[in-house]
């Protein structure tokens, strides 16, 4: 029996995929235990779940208020807010906190968020085994390769941060704190993300484990009765995930004329201000339990998070995709080269726009092909029992 | 390359090109102006930025290396960057090589 301490930032899409891996180590004997930001991070977790807390909580409000102030960055400048004042802070607050976690739980192996590196820096400084956790794939696919300078920089500040934790220099520049050595979990396929040579992610070994959002809590109230039944009237179900369904205005309301009169029922994730006037055929819903939901819908319209993006495909379902921001245009453009998508833009998107590529991913043959074929993919890519396994290959001999 | 280049040219053409790139909803918003940014005006994603550099080449030739312009800049260029900043761009670039091709002329 060994333990695992799960290092994680406090946000839904970074939460979730651990949830599937931590109960199947759990269910071959192991201990897990999750760090991270307390109240946000904690909400995400199966009940009786152990959590320990690795910032104060003045840390924790500031990075909930962070997430407020960032609502209107998107782009470069969204890049630079996200780097700036949410990760960089988080990852030196968390420092220490990671650290008296690891001598309160006995870790024997970290798994360590991609933006949650203040993990990584405490795997470094002791010599403890450590896993990257890389709950998007747009980290993997190095998108400022044509941004050195930029690169560069980011580099160097992860660099300063393990240096001023005190990393040795050597430790410290070799490689990318990024992307641990010995093991990267990554919850997608080769498929989408295509290949890795050339990146700094193909210079260390990369766990394909396909989606892991198994298991992970969900509201259970829903209408299930306003669902069509209908083969000919598909249910659509319309996302922009937890962090973004309030930038959506002129989406939503975008959205609700595009399914006005269409023969569709729609499941808009979206506050009741935003869609002021809904048709008839759209139920607005704050929360959703979208796993269950998945299999009812012929199709989802999305901000391309990769959790989203992921689990629909996991049911074998297209997608269209309105990228906003971070990594989601990455993950955009990898599920509509694998053929899964249709993309609009979110920023100007209108109503007919919309409507077109609704109607198009419920019904042409190529994009369920594509979604059906990453869904076989998705299947044999070992899920969280292929993640356990890396995981336990990391445990020190004793 | 078009026979002339001069900044207004070029951004008359530039218009053209991010209408292809970013599609017809570009001019919601006003026409495209030396101001307008790529970053909080135009909300332009890297995707878009690789088909502009595709165009760019195809109109203006290797001459005006849009790649290699953009990978000298820091972030803060980026979020900074004008539609006016590669309008000067092009147009000295462009110029400088077809009075260079003139001359061989």
């Amino acid at each position: 029996m060994s333990r695992f301490l799960f290092v994680v930032p406090p946000f839904t899409g970074h939460v979730n995929p651990t949830i599937g891996v931590a109960l199947e180590l759990r269910a071959r004997g192991h201990d897990v235990a999750w760090a991270g930001v307390p109240g946000a991070t904690e909400a995400l977790l199966p009940e009786g779940s152990t959590f320990l807390s690795a910032v104060p909580d003045e840390v924790a409000a500031y990075v909930a208020e962070a997430g407020e102030r960032r609502d209107d960055a998107r782009g470069a400048a969204g890049f630079k807010f996200l780097q700036e004042e949410v990760l960089l802070p988080l990852a030196e607050h968390m420092v220490d906190g990671v650290d008296a976690a690891i001598d309160a739980f006995g870790a024997d192996v970290l798994i360590v968020d991609q933006q949650a590196l203040g993990g990584a820096v405490v795997a470094r400084r002791r010599g403890i085994p450590w896993a990257t956790s890389a709950t998007t794939s747009a980290e993997l696919v190095d998108p400022l390769a044509a941004l050195p300078k930029v690169a560069e920089d980011m580099h160097r500040r992860r660099v300063d941060l393990q240096r001023a934790h005190g990393v040795p220099a050597e430790v410290a520049e070799a490689g990318d704190l990024r992307l641990s050595p010995q093991v990267v979990l990554a919850y997608t396929v080769e498929e989408l993300t295509g290949s890795l040579a050339g990146t700094p992610a193909g210079e260390v070994p990369v766990r394909f484990v396909g989606p892991c959002a198994v298991g992970r809590p969900e509201p259970t109230d829903f209408p299930w009765e306003r669902l069509s039944e209908d083969p000919a009237v598909p249910n659509v179900l319309v996302s922009l995930g937890t962090l973004n369904a309030e930038v959506g205005e002129r989406f939503w309301l975008a959205a609700a004329e595009a399914f006005a009169d269409q023969p569709w029922v729609g499941v808009f994730v979206a506050p009741d201000h935003l869609v002021p006037d809904p048709p008839p055929n759209v139920i607005v819903a704050r929360r959703v339990p979208q796993l269950e939901l998945l299999p009812r819908v012929r199709a989802v319209v999305s901000h391309a998070g990769h959790n989203t993006v992921c689990e629909t495909l996991a049911a074998g379902r297209p997608l269209v995709v309105a990228p906003i921001r971070d990594d989601q245009p990455v993950v955009a453009d990898q599920v509509v080269r694998a053929g899964a998508a249709v993309r609009v833009k979110f920023a100007r998107v209108r109503a007919d726009a919309l409507r077109t590529a609704v109607d198009q991913a419920l019904t042409d043959p190529g994009l369920l092909a594509a979604a059906e074929r990453i869904q076989a993919s998705f299947a044999a890519a070992g899920g969280p029992a292929g993640a356990a396994d890396a995981l336990e290959a990391l445990v020190p001999v004793t | 390359m078009p026979e002339t280049v001069t900044p207004e040219s070029v951004l008359a053409e530039l218009e053209t090109i991010l209408t292809e790139v970013i599609g017809d909803d570009l001019l919601l918003d006003g026409p495209l102006t030396m101001e307008t940014s790529f970053d909080q005006d135009l909300q332009l994603e890297s995707i878009e930025f690789v088909a502009l550099s595709e165009k760019l080449l195809e109109t203006y030739g290797e001459q005006v290396d849009f790649v290699g312009w953009l990978a000298e800049m820091e972030l803060d260029d980026i979020i900074a960057l004008t539609v006016g900043q590669l309008v000067d761009f092009v147009a000295s670039n462009a110029s400088s090589a077809s009075s260079t091709s003139g001359r061989e002329a």
